[in-house]
Formats: structure tokens, C-alpha cells, sequence
């Protein structure tokens, strides 16, 4: 990010009338927390449901990955920081009505404990796995003891992450694509579906792979509705939206929201999902791959649009 | 994957399927299908990226990518698209979708590979002289009735035939 | 007249890019379920063993045709605003003979070719590049074909002009051919459908009889 000076209220480059500051960064970090918010939900979902050996991709396998999708988001956050050093300042103040400030302390939250609970599960997915030290062997014994109170902790943490995701652009006020309710559950749902979709990619259980196909379909049909019901609510608000919508409904981003985000994203995927359920097809790897780039395109062309709608007419 | 496959339609009913989906793009756009022209976009994308200043400084080029224009934001380009995704799907419900070589008995796969670049490759620069392959002149010209399109439309078939026993052993 | 819509502006540009999307998944879809995904099938066409093709792109035709004469008949569809391919005689009988040739050496046209990588034909896949390196090849040697490229230019000819006859009657011999050569077609398949069983007859005698007028490349 570069450091603006800012003389008047319009027509500042960069940031009025079209906002063009964030590039591949965000919405890649916005992907991989949403990403991060699936995989840990729907682990520690099951588990609490008691489903660990029926499911072992979802409740085990999967969450390893967890911390190092995680790290890889934060470091391409980091990337976008302009003051580098100045990074531990998101940490020595707590600013209740700044989402950035949440959103940092969301994430100090789940990264340790999404470490903690890979810890928890990997001597069940490599059992000849041996920790270096006898106090840190000691840890985990310990923490695995205490494995339910922290899968409900997990789950609560996975919805904040993921519903931050979202509210990170909605609270910016001053882009009218973004400034709707819709933003936070919407890019949940969405990342709770692209969880699903890595899960799906890892699982060679049939049975399990069913399983997350139908709930996936779910989480496919979630998004879709919430998808129509943002350009509803966007559609009876001021003029304003109004315009932004259009920027879907036959302006400039028409083609590549209606084609790659909810066709090949969303509809082609669940439908071949559907097939699969009732055992027509045998390609769960198709849609989990539509659903994973299907997912970053939809935050890569929500920020981009954002910063594109603006408030003059 | 399903064992079964699915028989292909019968060739009358997957023409008269063909031709609504053509007329129903006649009557939505007032243009037919294509599709040569879709790759020529993306030849031009590809040169485009590579060296902007080689596709303003030729003619051909920049038709389709001069200046600012991005070759892909076009037409056919998304129709293609949908091209590969119908396929996908009639392959995926038939039970057809699987990694294979087509070729006849009497050739090796690399043989056939090799048949497969080289007759692209003629197909890809005729279909630029003749401005439109099968889909986009025999097709869609044939529909509408234009001169240029049954002209080229036999010409195609009648020097496939006339070459056509000297390949022989790549498909019988 | 409405029609075509997109020319009476029921709709922009944008939208138009996604209805090509939709109108291409149909239309990979049918070419896919015609049988165009397999190069064997479709070069079989020249060996008088699988007339599918031929079948295919005239039915499809002349539904298309008479559809759109319809259209135009009972004012729906204004005919003069669907574009018409341009015609450049000898170009475009210079590229028919160079793609004649490729469609055999290479077994696909460029539309079946991305129909059949869709499901995985491998030599679907080496012939796009090659279709690809081919215009490459084409648009770098552009200059040399500047000229013949626009020769001998007829502008928006139809068979009707050329003939002289009304569209009615145009239309009609176009169907008369299309069945004629139906009626050729189904002959001439049968014939060597009889011939291949002479030749084969273990692994021909075990199908069923509809099954031996087309000749299946799956088994292989």
C-alpha cells in the first residue's frame, strides 16, 4: 500500500472516484482465510459429531494443512503492508469499531489454535510421527484431552474468520458494491464451499466423498441464493447501488461474474456434485477444482469491482 | 466412471438438435456459431503478451489485438468456452469421459499424435484463409445460404476425399 | 420483426458474452452427442464408413435454413440484419482444399477438436496446438497473403444470386440434396458395413443389427 496525501474530498488518485490500491494480494488473502474458515469448520464439526473415523479427510488429513494455508495468507498480507515493521502496531491497539483491528485478532486467535488442533490429529494420520520434545509431547497429550472444548472454540472462530472475510470490505462504507450485510455470509458460505472442495480433492473414501458432495451442494445453493439476494437488496437501495449492481447486470463485469463465478463456479460444479450423488458420474475432482477457482475469482471480482463502483453518479 | 456408455444420438437427430442450437444463435444474435476463430484470439493473446509491439506492427495481428483491446473479450471466445463445458458434460453423463487416443490399428500412438499436430496445423491456417472453419463457414454460411460458405464447404470435402487414401493406414 | 434480438438491443454486449456461453454448451453438448469427440468417427466419413457427418451438418443446415426462411416469412426474424459470411471465392476455396486435407490428416475440425479435449482425447489436445501453431504460422506470413486474402471478393453473395432463383427455391434444392445424399449415404454404409463383416466376422457377428450400419470406434 502506498502512503496518500489527501488534500480534498473527490477525486484523489487511487482512491476516488475508482479505488485501485488493492491488487492480487487481498483477494488472495481473503480466499485463503476463507479457505482456512472451511477446513477448520467442518473439522471440528465432525469431530464433535464423533464421525473422525468415517470421515478422516475432513476431520484429520485436511486440518494439517490448516496453519501452512494460513501462513501463506498472511504472508501475502504482509506483502501488501507498506510499513512492513509497523505490523505488531494491529496487535498493541484494540479498536472495537475497526474491522481490520478484528480481523487481526481473529487471526491471532485461529492461526495458534489451527496449529494446536493439526497437532492434535497428526499422530493419527502419521502414526510413526514422534514429537522432538518430551514437554511438547506432554502438550499434546494434554490438549488432546481437552480436544472437544477446543473443536467448539474452532467452530466459532471458523465463522468469525469467515464472516470477516466479508465484513473487511463491507465496513468500507465508501465502496457501494461492498456496503451490504451480505458480504460477511456470503464469503462464508463461500468459503465454507471451497473447505468442502479441497476436502473432496484429498478424500478417496467414496462414502465420505459423498457426504461432502451433498453438503457442498448445500453450501453451493447458500451462496447462490445469498448471491441473488445481494443484487436484490442492492437493487432497492439508492441510486447508488443501484449502479453498482448494474456493474453485474450488464456493465463491464456482467460476463465474468455470470460465467466463471456462478456458472462454471457454482452451477456446473453443484450439478455435476448431483450427478455424482446419485451416481450417474464419477468425477469428484472436476467440481472440487470449479469450486476452488471458483471461489478466488468470486473475491477477486467482488474487490476489484469495489474499488471500481463509487458513490458519484 | 460407469462402464456403460451411452450410444451416440442417431445422426438425424443430433442434426436437427444442431440446427435449432444454430438458429436459435441466428435469432438471439443474428450471427451463427464458430469457433477457428475463438483460437485465432487466443494466438493473438498469446503474441500479445509476449511482444504488444509485434501485434500493433502487423496487420492481421492487430485486427484482432491492436492497441488496448484485449483479444479474449469477444464473442466467440466465451462461446468456445461453453463449447468445452457441453462437452464435458454430454461425455461425463454418456460415460465417455476418459484419457485415450483415437487412431486405427495400424498406427502408433505417437504416429497418430504426430498426424494430429501436422493436420492442425493445416487445419488452423486454412481455416484462416478461408476466413472460418466447418462451424463458422460450412455451418452457419451453409445455413444462411452464402456463396463464399457452400463454395468452400465442398471444396473441404471433396480434397478430403481426394487425400484421403493416403492416409489410410492412420484410420483403418 | 424482433429478431434477432440482440439486434434490436433487448440486450448489451456484456450480456451477449454470456449468452454465447450458454448457446456454446448446447452446441458442444450436441457435437459431443453426435459423436464428434472421436477423430476415428469422424474421419470414417472419408472412407464411405460412417457417413455421420455428412448427415449431421445437413440436417442441421437445412433445419437452420428453413427455420430462419420461417422466421423471415411470418416477420419475426429480419433476415437482412444476420450476418453473412462475406464471400472471397478463391480464398476460401484455397482454404477448403488445405483444410479438406488437414480435416483427414488430423481427424477433427477446430470445433470438434475442443469437444474432444473435453473428454480427454489426447489427440484432441495435439491438434489444437497444432491448429494454434498453424495460425501463428498464418498471422506471421499474413503480408505475403495480403492480396490473395481479399481476392476475388463477391461481397455478400448467396447461392440465390448466384442461381438466380427466389429463396424458396434455393431452399428447396438444398433439401432435395440433403436427402438425396441421406439416401446415398445410408447405401454406401450399408455396402461397406457388409464388406467389414466379410472381413471380420468374429467380432462383427455378435452385435446387434442396427448397430452394424454405424461403424463404433469404442471397442477399440
Amino acid at each position: 500500500m502506498q502512503e496518500l496525501t489527501i488534500t480534498s474530498g473527490r477525486n484523489m488518485a487511487h482512491i476516488d472516484p475508482n479505488l485501485s490500491i488493492w491488487g492480487w494480494e487481498i483477494p488472495v488473502y481473503l480466499y485463503l482465510g476463507g479457505l482456512v474458515a472451511g477446513i477448520l469448520f467442518f473439522s471440528a464439526l465432525y469431530f464433535l459429531r464423533g464421525k473422525s473415523d468415517e470421515m478422516p479427510t475432513v476431520v484429520r488429513v485436511t486440518p494439517l494443512l490448516a496453519p501452512f494455508i494460513l501462513g501463506i495468507g498472511l504472508f501475502v498480507l504482509f506483502l501488501d503492508l507498506e510499513y512492513k515493521l509497523h505490523v505488531f502496531r494491529f496487535y498493541t491497539n484494540i479498536r472495537l469499531e475497526s474491522p481490520m483491528s478484528w480481523g487481526s485478532w481473529t487471526i491471532g486467535v485461529v492461526f495458534p489454535l489451527s496449529l494446536l488442533w493439526a497437532a492434535i490429529h497428526v499422530t493419527d494420520v502419521f502414526p510413526n510421527w514422534r514429537w522432538p520434545f518430551q514437554w511438547l509431547k506432554r502438550f499434546v497429550l494434554m490438549a488432546q484431552t481437552y480436544a472437544r472444548p477446543i473443536a467448539w472454540i474452532l467452530i466459532l472462530y471458523s465463522v468469525i474468520l469467515g464472516m470477516y472475510t466479508g465484513i473487511l470490505l463491507s465496513a468500507f462504507n465508501a465502496r457501494p458494491i461492498w456496503n451490504t450485510a451480505i458480504m460477511g455470509p456470503l464469503f462464508l458460505a463461500s468459503g465454507l464451499s471451497t473447505g468442502l472442495a479441497l476436502n473432496l480433492l484429498l478424500s478417496k473414501n467414496k462414502a465420505e466423498k459423498h457426504i461432502i458432495g451433498r453438503v457442498d451442494v448445500m453450501a453451493i445453493g447458500t451462496e447462490i441464493f445469498l448471491i441473488i439476494h445481494m443484487f436484490m437488496g442492492l437493487l432497492a437501495s439508492t441510486e447508488i447501488h443501484i449502479k453498482a449492481a448494474e456493474l453485474f447486470l450488464g456493465g463491464p463485469y456482467t460476463a465474468f461474474f455470470w460465467i466463471f463465478v456462478v456458472g462454471l463456479g457454482l452451477m456446473l460444479p453443484a450439478l455435476l456434485e448431483l450427478l455424482e450423488i446419485r451416481g450417474k458420474v464419477g468425477v469428484s475432482k472436476i467440481p472440487a477444482l470449479l469450486v476452488l477457482a471458483g471461489g478466488f475469482v468470486l473475491r477477486y471480482i467482488i474487490v476489484e469491482a469495489g474499488q471500481f463502483s463509487q458513490w458519484g453518479l | 466412471m460407469s462402464d456403460k456408455q451411452e450410444k451416440y444420438w442417431s445422426p438425424y437427430v443430433a442434426g436437427f438438435v444442431l440446427g435449432l442450437v444454430l438458429l436459435a444463435t441466428f435469432f438471439v444474435m443474428g450471427r451463427g456459431l464458430g469457433a477457428s476463430g475463438a483460437m485465432m484470439r487466443v494466438v493473438t493473446y498469446a503474441v500479445d503478451t509476449v511482444s504488444p509491439e509485434h501485434v500493433d506492427g502487423n496487420v492481421y495481428f492487430a485486427k484482432y489485438a491492436g492497441g488496448e483491446q484485449n483479444p479474449l473479450n469477444n464473442w466467440l471466445v466465451f462461446e468456445v468456452i461453453g463449447v468445452v463445458v457441453g462437452g464435458l458434460l454430454s461425455g461425463l453423463l454418456a460415460g465417455r469421459l476418459k484419457w485415450k487416443t483415437d487412431k486405427g490399428p495400424n498406427i502408433s500412438t505417437t504416429g497418430r499424435l504426430l498426424f494430429a499436430f501436422a493436420g492442425g496445423g493445416l487445419m488452423g491456417f486454412g481455416a484462416r484463409l478461408a476466413k472460418g472453419c466447418t462451424s463458422g463457414q460450412a455451418l452457419s454460411g451453409g445455413a444462411t445460404l452464402a456463396l463464399g460458405s457452400w463454395a468452400f464447404m465442398f471444396t473441404m470435402f471433396a480434397a478430403g476425399y481426394a487425400v484421403a487414401y493416403f492416409v489410410k493406414k492412420q484410420w483403418i | 420483426m424482433f429478431a434477432p434480438l440482440y439486434k434490436y438491443g433487448l440486450f448489451g454486449a456484456e450480456v451477449s458474452l454470456v449468452v454465447a456461453f450458454v448457446l456454446g454448451i448446447l452446441f458442444g453438448f450436441t457435437l459431443e452427442r453426435a459423436g464428434f469427440s472421436s477423430s476415428r468417427k469422424l474421419a470414417m466419413q472419408f472412407y464411405f464408413r460412417d457417413m455421420t457427418v455428412l448427415k449431421v451438418m445437413f440436417t442441421a443446415i437445412v433445419t437452420a435454413m428453413v427455420g430462419i426462411l420461417y422466421l423471415n416469412l411470418t416477420d419475426i426474424l429480419d433476415i437482412s440484419l444476420i450476418y453473412l459470411n462475406p464471400t472471397y471465392l478463391a480464398p476460401q476455396v484455397a482454404g477448403g482444399v488445405v483444410m479438406g486435407i488437414g480435416f483427414v490428416i488430423g481427424g477433427y475440425c477446430p470445433g470438434t477438436s475442443l469437444v474432444a479435449s473435453a473428454i480427454g482425447k489426447i489427440d484432441g489436445f495435439v491438434y489444437i496446438f497444432g491448429a494454434l501453431f498453424g495460425m501463428l504460422v498464418f498471422g506471421e506470413l499474413f503480408p505475403l497473403f495480403q492480396d490473395f486474402s481479399t481476392s476475388g471478393f463477391i461481397g455478400d453473395a448467396t447461392l440465390m444470386q448466384w442461381l438466380g432463383f427466389s429463396p424458396g427455391t434455393v431452399a428447396f434444392l438444398v433439401i432435395l440434396m440433403a436427402l438425396g445424399m441421406f439416401w446415398g449415404a445410408e447405401i454406401i454404409e450399408k455396402k461397406y458395413a457388409e464388406k467389414e463383416q466379410e472381413a471380420v466376422p468374429e467380432n462383427e457377428t455378435t452385435r446387434e443389427p442396427d448397430a452394424t450400419r454405424t461403424f463404433k470406434t469404442v471397442q477399440a
